[in-house]
């Protein structure tokens, strides 16, 4: 191929050039950046037990294990459990190295890690859970994304599919299941579980064990997961279904044991940021708290922060020009700040923080 | 310019990823092993199961008994099935737990050299899928070869 046509711009008609525009758009990868950063930890926890066995001179090679096909390689014990420290290794690399933007580093750490976690899960089907499959997917595609603060939009589109399709196949898969959407399952895990309620008021009880309850909630369930499959994709809807899905978690985190699946599906929330970076204004006096705070927690870059004089009131301004001032500005602010936000959200709906964003 | 090798690459890569998912969601609803279909909490079903080996001489020895050096809740760790004899939730489904239930059999059988006694292992299951009442199988792992 000549160097004039290699570079030369594609010509696809309709869906496909605005497909072709839509993929190779050039956006803030921050986000993936941070997903780095957080992803390091999640790995370690997901390694940890295989980690653990091995330090007491056990692997999936000693007790049950059904490889997927005969021809996948397994190493000697030796070897393997080499592997997997490397794995622990690559993780922390990539964490440090998206922290301190070491562009190399966590790209060779991001591809060794996602190696590493997908070879052990493929060695068995015992090791296949969900919140693996997810684990890998989401390294899979960090992996092959620019390690930089800026690149082409196709990696944040393909882990929103993944994000979204996550709890969509689940919430679809239950409306599907007559059992499901009845009420059935619930109602027969809480009732096989009643002895784990004991710590219940009697009321409480009364009512998970209830049978009528559980035809609502089923479908309460079913319907909050398809809400958040489909709500992320809306900026209307976005943080909402990014606050439903946080509480979504952490309800599940505390009555089910689902592995790393509730700190790893928080994190890849932060995909769902608007890929562009101090395109908000916000003014405030050094010497005030917010101006601190913003300046530790603002890790997706969202504010520009310019200093006010001593005293004066806080101001921000938004990507659309709309200005807010004073408490609305704050609450506002912390919205959009990755460790506060969940707090902050239901802020924006008092009444005085609707007016002053719709003035 | 972005190379037009490069946007085909994207092309590809993306849609390959999607069409991949999507299959992997689609093959959840026939598969036993529901890999990247994301069925959570898929059912409220139970089982358990009295899982024995059965010797050449026609014993029926409970595999919570241990032998030659072995016992089932050390080499079957995993996926809810080192105490069979216990009613235990299926937590990925009725279909799921069964087919580990018979890999776990065969690999038992199949790795365990000291045993030279066993001809085969056996489980009598009984499930309970979600509310319906409970069904009774029986599944044997592949016969051993115990002479000697």
């Amino acid at each position: 191929m000549s160097a004039p046509a290699a570079t030369a711009p594609l010509r696809a008609p309709g869906v496909v050039a605005r497909l072709d525009e839509l993929l190779g758009r050039e956006v803030s990868l921050r986000a993936l950046a941070l997903l780095r950063v957080l992803i390091g930890p999640i790995v370690l926890l997901h390694l940890a037990p295989f980690l653990s066995d091995s330090l007491h001179g056990r692997t999936y090679q000693d007790v049950f294990h059904e490889p997927y096909a005969s021809w996948y390689p397994e190493l000697p014990e030796g070897a393997y459990i080499g592997v997997l420290w490397l794995g622990a290794a690559a993780a922390v690399a990539m964490s440090l190295g998206a922290l301190a933007r070491l562009g190399t580093l966590t790209r060779v750490a991001t591809v060794t890690t996602f190696a590493v976690v997908a070879y052990n899960l493929f060695l068995s089907t015992t090791h296949v859970h969900n919140n693996r499959a997810y684990l890998v997917i989401v390294l899979g595609i960090l992996a092959m994304a620019p390690v930089a603060q800026a690149g082409p939009a196709w990696p944040l589109w393909l882990l929103r599919f993944e994000c979204a399709a996550v709890y969509g196949a689940s919430g679809l898969s239950k409306l599907l299941d007559p059992d499901w959407f009845g009420g059935t399952v619930t109602w027969q895990r809480v009732l096989h579980a009643r002895a784990d309620l004991h710590p219940l008021p009697d009321w409480a009880v009364s009512v998970l064990t209830d049978r009528d309850f559980h035809t609502w909630a089923a479908k309460a369930i079913i319907l909050t997961e398809l809400f958040i499959a489909l709500g992320l994709w809306s900026r209307r809807t976005r943080y909402a279904a990014v606050w439903v899905a946080a509480v979504f978690h952490v309800t599940i985190e505390a009555s089910a044991s689902v592995q790393v699946f509730s700190f790893l599906g928080i994190c890849v929330l932060l995909i769902w940021a608007v890929p562009s970076t101090r395109d908000r204004v916000l003014r405030v006096d050094p010497g005030a708290a917010l101006w601190r705070v913003v300046r530790a927690l603002d890790w997706m870059a969202r504010f520009r922060l310019e200093p006010a004089p001593p005293g004066a009131t806080v101001e921000l301004v938004d990507r659309d020009g709309t200005t807010l001032r004073g408490r609305p500005a704050v609450a506002f602010a912390l919205s959009r700040l990755p460790l506060t936000a969940w707090f902050a959200l239901p802020t924006l709906l008092l009444p005085a923080v609707r007016r002053a964003r719709a003035a | 310019m972005v190379s037009r090798r490069r946007v085909v690459a994207r092309r590809v890569i993306v849609l390959g990823v999607v069409l991949l998912q999507l299959g992997f969601i689609a093959r959840g609803y026939t598969a036993d092993h529901k890999e990247f279909a994301f069925q959570m909490f898929p059912e409220s079903s139970t089982w358990r199961a009295d899982v024995v080996r059965v010797t050449a001489g026609g014993r029926r020895v409970p595999v919570e008994i241990p032998w030659d050096g072995y016992s089932w809740d050390r080499l079957v760790t995993d996926r809810g099935l080192s105490y069979p004899s216990f009613r235990h939730h299926a937590d990925a489904g009725l279909d799921n737990q069964l087919a580990f239930l018979r890999s776990a059999l065969d690999w038992v059988a199949q790795n365990t050299p000291r045993d030279h006694a066993t001809r085969y292992l056996e489980a009598r299951v009984t499930a309970w899928h979600n509310d319906d009442p409970p069904r009774v199988e029986v599944f044997r792992s592949r016969l051993r070869d115990v002479a000697g």
